[in-house]
């Protein structure tokens, strides 16, 4: 056994010399990762910039309303010229952007109606009709005090009551209002399901797994490359050891990768309970070890570390499509049927229950079966094909 | 004269219909350098592969201090120490790791390992490179690592195919030096070469070998002798006279 350990510590000896793989193999997680926090965004409530010409600037009103706008926790706010936001529109560099007229407070204040002016490009997109939604509910807003002022002044205009005394009251008034709401919202999330995330990133996690096939792959043809395999062959190491230590190499590497990414997404998207983590990274273990014989069976067979990666290339692609690993597969359709062929299917299905369900280990033992099936099988046979194949034992 | 320590019987090798090694048969006796000669292409290389476990024999066996390859190989690779004709190093590690991997794979414990690579640094002059890289290796310096490799675990019976070549005569002298060390020592040596001045110098007996037949076999002395006086020939006048004049690849 130690003999075993010996050949995978020099594998992983080898792999941290090699600054360029090294830094690749340990970046690529960590940009797939970055990629998927760009494309998922790390948040899951709406957020925007709200793009405001003042033609107004000084105003009471129009400050006011910028500065109702700015406390939204859903919108930023981006004040600019009504030059420059014409020629953003223009350039479609932005959707849409709201004018705020000249005089907008003299003429809230003296009763006269005004108005907001939206410009936009074509319906101004999806996430600028919610931007114009929510300056509208705060115009409204403004309106309704102004309103209501308006109204219990001349109410109690024949009273003792100043109009200062009235103004305050009001104001006071809708700012409680807005404090605690007759009616409020609350958002409340529930597991994190529809995030886009959870859905790829156990294909995600399964995909990285399987690159260790064409790492594992390629160990047995390289030595045999540089003549270190046959020299290897005429020491006391017997080849049980020698695929012992190829497979632990391989294994290790895959899973490192691995580890890095669900870290990752563990820290940032907190997709993971500590538990589905521990369980997940069982699971990762499992799968690295199932996807590292399957590479040993292409070690036996591929003659050149060329063949090797690239019998290891299409093999994973191939189990990745057949696997539903970024598309779901209806149940009882043939596809379902093929993709019970693909090793992917069986890590898929056990990640999405640990992540995705809140299953835990007891739920996925079929998985975790077949994948312990595969590793048996891939071992055996690999170990078959290199005693068949020239030059082996 | 002492016992066989090797001895080869009728061994028979095809690729392809091709005859590589063609009814070898020879004996190798305990503390002699006993040289395989022969033009590119003869069979050495697949002797020696056959010899050292890696090849299975079509036809024929050998018995190495008394086991034989066939059915008792283990036993044999704990015996032998193979220096191949191509480098077998790896070449992103260093000197001194290679030899102490090699070391473990010997079945060393990883104190002795580290004490006998140190030894076989110092042996093939390379002591004070023990950390550096083989890949920025000149090309004497990874044939000497390759040898000292091979010494790893004392092995009773050392085979050296072509350990020479391609290296300046500094190197080379350290290569022959070394071998004659580990003679004197009491090791067994096998050895492959295609200057006739080393194996003149080394060999205590030469066999020469053409299209995967031994051809001729004696002392170089004694070879020398059969065409003419052995202070005037040389042992490649020998051989150029068995192999005939006409390239062989
Ligand atoms: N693995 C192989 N597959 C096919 N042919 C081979 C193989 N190994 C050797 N041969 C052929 O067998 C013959 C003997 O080769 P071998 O390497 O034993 O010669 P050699 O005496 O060592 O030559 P050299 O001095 O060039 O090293 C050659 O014709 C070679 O092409
Ligand atoms: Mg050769």
């Amino acid at each position: 056994m130690t003999k075993a350990l010996q050949i995978a510590l020099l594998q992983v000896r080898i792999y941290l010399q090699d600054r360029g793989d090294l830094g690749f193999s340990l970046l690529l997680p960590v940009v797939t990762f970055a990629l998927m926090y760009f494309v998922f965004g790390g948040q899951t409530q709406f957020h925007a910039t709200a793009h405001i010409v003042n033609e107004d600037p000084g105003g009471i009103y129009s400050e006011a309303f910028i500065e109702q706008l700015d406390a939204l926790k859903e919108l930023d706010i981006d004040l600019l010229s009504l030059d420059k936001a014409d020629g953003k529109l223009e350039r479609a560099d932005l959707l849409m952007f709201v004018v705020i007229p000249e005089g907008f407070s003299d003429g809230l204040a003296s009763g006269e109606p005004v108005e907001l002016l939206f410009k936009q490009r074509g319906n101004g997109g999806q996430e600028q009709q919610i931007v114009a939604a929510l300056v509208r509910s705060v115009a409204d807003d403004i309106s309704l005090g102004l309103q209501v002022q308006e109204q219990v002044i001349a109410a109690l205009v024949d009273t003792d009551t100043t109009i200062n005394q009235i103004e305050t009251t009001v104001e006071r008034l809708l700012a409680d209002e807005q404090e605690s709401p007759t009616v409020a919202v609350t958002e409340e999330a529930i597991g994190s399901s529809p995030d886009p995330v959870n859905q790829f990133l156990a294909g995600i996690i399964t995909m990285y797994v399987l690159f260790a096939i064409i790492l594992s792959a390629r160990m047995l043809v390289e030595e045999r490359h540089l003549g270190t395999l046959e020299r290897l062959l005429t020491t006391r190491l017997s080849v049980g050891q020698l695929f012992a230590g190829k497979y632990i190499a391989g294994i290790s590497r895959g899973f490192i990768q691995t580890v890095i990414l669900m870290v990752l997404s563990y820290a940032v998207f907190q997709i993971f309970t500590p538990l589905s983590f521990m369980s997940s990274l069982l699971v990762a273990l499992v799968y690295a070890s199932a996807a590292s014989a399957l590479g040993l069976i292409i070690a036996s067979v591929a003659r050149t570390p060329d063949q090797a990666t690239w019998m290891g290339v299409f093999f994973t692609m191939a189990m990745v499509m057949i696997s539903g690993t970024f598309f779901p597969i209806e149940e009882g359709s043939v596809m379902e049927i093929i993709s019970r062929f693909s090793v992917n299917t069986y890590a898929n299905d056990a990640f999405r229950t640990l992540i995705n369900e809140g299953g835990s280990l007891g739920d996925i033992g079929f998985e975790i079966g077949v994948l312990a099936g595969v590793i048996v099988v891939g071992l055996l046979l690999s170990r078959y094909l290199f005693k068949v194949m020239p030059g082996g034992r | 004269m002492s016992a066989n320590y090797l001895v080869a019987q009728d061994l028979h090798k095809s690729f392809n219909e091709h005859k590589a090694v063609n009814g070898v048969s020879f004996t190798i006796r305990k503390r002699e350098i006993f040289g395989l000669l022969g033009p590119n292409g003869a069979g050495k290389t697949t002797t020696i592969r056959m010899l050292s476990t890696v090849l299975e024999p079509d036809q024929g066996d050998v018995i190495i201090g008394g086991y034989s390859i066939k059915r008792e190989a283990e036993e044999v690779r704990n015996l032998i120490g193979v220096c191949p004709q191509e480098l077998a190093l790896y070449v992103e590690l260093g000197a001194l790791d290679n030899l102490l991997f090699f070391g473990r794979m010997a079945g060393m414990s990883s104190q002795e390992a580290r004490e006998q690579a140190l030894a076989h640094l110092k042996l093939v002059g390379l002591e004070e490179r023990a950390k550096g890289r083989i890949d920025k290796f000149s090309g004497g310096m990874k044939r000497r690592v390759n040898l000292a490799v091979a010494l790893m675990g004392h092995p009773e019976l050392l085979f050296l195919d072509e350990p020479t070549v391609g290296i300046d005569p500094q190197s080379r002298n350290n290569i022959y030096e070394t071998i004659e060390g580990l003679r004197d020592k009491g090791m067994t040596i096998l050895y492959t070469t295609h200057y006739m001045e080393e194996a003149d110098r080394l060999c205590d007996r030469v066999a020469i070998m053409d299209g995967g037949q031994i051809i001729a076999m004696d002392t170089p002395h004694e070879l020398k002798a059969q065409i003419g006086s052995p202070d005037r020939v040389t042992l490649e006048d020998v051989f150029l006279k068995q192999t005939g004049r006409s390239l062989r690849d």
